[in-house]
């Protein structure tokens, strides 16, 4: 493995029903339908998520009108903006893994409402291995302050980006995560991000 | 001594690191180690040589990441050529006393195959076939590939190095600490799939450090008949001060593998943070051990991705419904290539019970070979139960063995030399566990000792190629008993036969057996009870079948295999289930409301069953279809769409209702079916996620609100080139085109798309939806119409439709 990187395994992440709906475009205040399949997609989605991050740590230069990420360079405005102040990032991948996709894969075949059920857990999967991988970096920075994550794509940070990550991080050694011509990550259910990293400002 | 000679002898050392080697003379972070094939061949080779003289037998060439996904085709020679000369020069000047081979080491490709992944299958193999080729051609001694962890891209890399060198290979995978591959494969479902691929070696490398993988390692050699290594990380990375460093150091290193060679680990290494000193130091510790003499393992298995069966041991339910024999919705659906169809009926019986799937999609009017290949394909998608393919076509069988992801059921050969000259070098080229069926030139004996001669006839020839007589199963042929009053004794004599003489294991098609007669299944489980009782190891049966399931549960329980009568208890109490045929007989779902209104209202609130039971009674009372659909369930649709609209409903309440219109129409056309008086379609829609997108939620949303709202749809599924929708939307002259699309990088193969369409289909509307799309850049791509959402693409559709007409 290149030097620097760091795995993170996070496995299955607790399953938070008012999240999945939320992914399934539900709106909290809104009740669920009497029929909706929810208890049969959360017991055939049972096992499948893996969760699993790899992360490396860089420093931040500034080059003229571009910011240097370490592994690549940008003159994203709102990843600037983003990062202001901070003088390193982390660069991380997370994924909840191929099964989960095989699942949606099963679901969706089943009925359309499956198939946007079990998507929903796959995405609640996902972030939810993010928030612990966030939680676990901040318990190992504990002098840092760190920023929320910023993913290309977001913004006007391009998703071309992402081919940078992906050898930066040797995602598909790594975790397993690779990237299709058209910028797509396999497994879907798959997240990159920067997190900006500042001196504790003092209380 | 050769190489291969040497392999399974052992202890056969390889090397250590390369990256962290390179690493530590100025290799960059995110540098190609195999440009330094090129730019400093000088380290390259000290490290080759300093391995060969700590004690490697082999050492990899630096090509681990060349490949042409990444490089074109004269770069990826050029550093092979320069790889294998730093090598072949190291060999040269290192002083040792021992043997001194080149590995050409191959990785990933850094592309994920189909279906998890974009990649197509053959395309992965002629990318290895390339760096292969140029590999054996530089002379070097094995295939060496490592660290995959995938299963179909490591059966990828296989085939080509067996197609295109006569060189052993070598084949390690990376595991999780979960002990699976990335994409699930299992140590004796890879094991499986790459001893009937005919690989030299199997084993494991990198992702761990040696105490983690040690048990991985212990389920290679319980699984594996040839030599297994392992290559493991000196530990997990740390870091102190800013460096990195791993934290298990050569002796303890060293001693946890050398503890596996009295266990048969013969060939070993080490990977990540490992350097001369660790094979020194396992040489040191493991030189002097001699493993114990190589064993051939003397199951009978057959693997999927990543479940492993057994034959032979306890009896096995090959599910039968995907064969298109007798079955008219089946055979339309692979004429109309409607693999969903084929899909749930795996997804249903593996639910039921199935442990193997029957795959036979041989029916007239349809390219066997492309649609057993697919079907394949698409299965392993959706299930991990191991398959039995089976086709009478050789071509068929070839392309599906290619691309099956494990060791396939191989259905079937028979005593017919013609069959047996086609069949048996598939098999030993692309491993599998073979149905043999014991009738040849001649027909099928009438006497068991017949079919037991054709039988021997069989594993004589099979012998001939090298096919393991594990490898096979007899079939004695399950014949009709209303023709032919002993046919079953017959079959089950010659089953019994065949077994003690043989040794080898059984399978019986069994639903033959009561063929017309009535109540074929009193029949059909008596049948089975007494097959099973004579030792049969897998029956081809429908699981969904209470009473044939009843059969093989209950014997199961009989014969001491069943803790507590768990399985039986389960399934006894799924048979209330089962046996409801009719949907009308399900318990508890009654209509709560009779009468029109009703209807109307389950369909609302999204009331599946209810809005089905409704639709029915509706319909036995008399009432006329294409009411129903005009004052119930398309005033219900609208009533729900208009709550979407305006934000009062959400996504998964469409849904829902859109699901219980379905269900009623469901009742409709049943009830219509044959008459005339159908719901005339309102007009035909195209639509398709386009190429280099997967995402297909909104599109199948979109799908099945319009097929609620009347239309027919051609659903093209995702990924589709522009040139596949022209030809749809040309054949079937679509008024109506919709695209979907959920990436900027996607979104100018849309526009691809729309403008090939408007150049040669002009009489057709294209409509777009997606996430990444607005009106406005809907409009710049060129196309008629944005759908903002699952209502706004139906109100588009007919809008078009209307003024088309």
């Amino acid at each position: 493995m290149q030097e620097g990187l760091r795995l993170e395994e996070l496995g299955e992440i607790p399953f938070d029903e008012k999240e999945i709906l939320r992914y399934a475009m539900l709106p909290s205040f809104a009740s669920a339908p009497e029929e909706l399949p929810l208890r049969e997609c959360l017991a055939a989605a049972k096992g499948a998520a893996q969760c699993r991050a790899v992360w490396r740590r860089y420093p931040l230069a500034r080059d003229g009108a571009l910011l240097d990420l370490g592994f690549a360079k940008t003159d994203s405005r709102d990843l600037i903006r983003h990062l202001e102040g901070c003088a390193e990032i982390l660069l991380f991948a997370c994924t909840a893994g191929a099964e989960t996709d095989r699942r949606i894969a099963r679901a969706k075949l089943q009925s359309p409402a499956k198939g946007l059920l079990m998507h929903a857990i796959g995405a609640q999967q996902v972030e939810g291995g993010c928030d612990l991988l966030c939680r676990r970096l901040a318990e190992q920075f504990p002098d840092r302050q760190l920023t929320d994550r910023y993913s290309p794509g977001y913004g006007d940070l391009p998703l071309e980006l992402q081919r940078y990550v992906m050898e930066a991080l040797d995602c598909g050694r790594t975790v397993g995560v690779t990237l299709s011509e058209s910028l797509l990550m396999t497994p879907s259910k798959s997240v990159t991000a920067i997190i900006g990293m500042k001196e504790r400002e003092e209380a | 001594m050769s190489f291969r000679e040497l392999l399974n002898q052992g202890p056969f050392f390889l090397d250590g690191g390369m990256g962290t080697l390179l690493q530590a003379e100025g290799l960059k972070p995110g540098e190609a180690p195999e440009a330094w094939n090129l730019t400093h061949p000088e380290q390259v080779t000290a490290i080759h040589r300093a391995y060969y003289e700590a004690g490697s037998h082999m050492v990899a060439a630096n090509t681990f990441g060349v490949h042409p996904q990444r490089y074109d085709l004269p770069m990826c020679e050029e550093m092979i050529r320069a790889a294998v000369a730093c090598a072949d020069r190291a060999r040269q000047e290192a002083n040792c006393g021992h043997e001194m081979f080149i590995g050409l080491d191959i990785g990933p490709c850094g592309k994920l195959l189909k279906p998890l992944g974009t990649l197509d299958f053959e395309e992965a193999v002629s990318g290895f076939a390339e760096v292969i080729r140029i590999g054996a051609a530089c002379g070097v001694d094995c295939i060496f590939l490592e660290t995959m962890n995938d299963g179909a891209e490591t059966r990828a890399a296989l085939l080509a190095a067996k197609e295109n060198c006569d060189l052993p290979v070598l084949v390690s995978n990376a595991y999780g600490a979960d002990g699976k591959l990335m994409t699930g494969g299992t140590p004796e479902s890879v094991v499986a799939m790459l001893e009937g691929l005919g690989a030299d070696a199997v084993g494991v490398n990198c992702s761990l450090g040696p105490d983690a993988l040690a048990p991985i390692v212990e389920r290679y050699l319980a699984a594996a008949s040839v030599p297994v290594l392992m290559k493991p990380n000196a530990g997990l990375p740390q870091e102190k001060d800013g460096k990195t460093y791993y934290n298990v150091l050569p002796e303890a290193f060293s001693a946890r593998i050398a503890a596996l060679v009295p266990k048969g680990l013969r060939i070993m290494g080490g990977c990540c943070g490992t350097t001369p000193a660790y094979i020194s130091a396992l040489k040191a510790a493991a030189g002097d051990l001699v493993p114990p003499a190589l064993q051939k393992k003397e199951h009978t298995v057959i693997a999927s991705r990543g479940t492993v069966i057994e034959l032979g041991k306890d009896p096995v339910v090959i599910g039968e419904r995907i064969n298109p024999t007798g079955k008219k919705r089946l055979r339309k659906a692979l004429e109309e290539g409607d693999m969903a169809y084929v899909l749930n009926e795996a997804i249903s019986q593996e639910e039921h019970g199935a442990e193997v799937l029957d795959v036979n999609v041989g029916t007239p009017g349809v390219d066997e070979p492309a649609l057993l290949c697919q079907a394949v394909q698409e299965l392993q998608a959706v299930t991990d139960l191991p398959l039995q393919l089976d086709t009478a076509d050789p071509a068929a069988m070839e392309r599906a063995l290619r691309v099956y992801n494990g060791k396939a059921m191989i259905n079937s050969v028979n005593g017919k030399q013609e069959i047996m000259d086609a069949v048996f070098p598939l098999v030993k080229k692309y491993g599998g566990v073979l149905v043999a069926l014991t009738l040849d030139e001649t027909g099928i004996p009438d006497t068991a000792e017949g079919r037991l001669a054709i039988a021997r006839r069989i594993l004589k020839e099979a012998e001939e190629y090298g096919i393991d007589r594990r490898d096979i199963l007899f079939d004695t042929l399950t014949m009709t008993v209303s023709t032919d009053r002993t046919a079953a004794r017959t079959t089950l004599e010659a089953l019994k036969l065949i077994r003690e003489e043989t040794g080898c294991g059984t399978v019986l098609g069994v639903s033959n057996v009561s063929f017309g007669l009535p109540e074929r299944e009193v029949l059909g489980s008596a049948f089975l009870t007494m097959a099973l009782e004579r030792g049969l190891s897998a029956a081809i049966m429908n699981p969904l079948n209470s009473r044939m399931m009843g059969a093989m549960v209950s014997f199961r329980t009989l014969t001491g295999r069943d803790e507590n009568c768990g399985a039986y208890i389960r399934f006894t109490g799924e048979l209330p289930a089962m046996q409801a045929v009719a949907p009308a007989a399900v318990a508890g779902t009654a209509p709560k409301e009779t009468g029109a209104n009703g209807l109307r209202r389950a369909v609302v609130k999204g009331l599946c069953r209810e809005a089905g039971n409704l639709a029915r009674t509706a319909l036995e009372s008399g009432e006329d279809s294409l009411e129903l659909v005009k004052n119930e369930i398309i005033p219900a649709l609208d009533e729900v769409g208009q709550g979407f609209e305006a934000k009062q409903i959400f996504l998964p309440q469409l849904m829902m209702s859109a699901e219980a219109a379905e269900a009623a129409f469901r009742e409709i056309k049943e009830k219509t079916a044959g008459q005339a008086e159908g719901q005339a379609p309102k007009g035909t829609v195209v639509i398709a996620t386009v190429k280099g997108d997967i995402h297909d939620i909104g599109k199948n949303i979109v799908r099945l609100l319009l097929e609620n709202y009347g239309f027919e749809v051609t659903d093209l599924g995702k990924d589709v080139a522009p040139e596949t929708v022209l030809e749809a939307v040309t054949r079937l002259h679509a008024p109506v085109c919709g695209l979907s699309a959920l990436m900027t990088t996607t979104v100018p193969a849309m526009a691809e798309t729309v403008a090939l369409l408007h150049e040669r289909a002009p009489w057709c509307r294209v409509m777009v939806g997606g996430a990444v799309l607005t009106e406005e850049y809907a409009r710049e791509i060129g196309a008629d119409g944005y759908g903002r959402d699952a209502m706004a693409a139906v109100r588009l559709v007919e809008s078009f439709i209307a003024g088309n007409a």
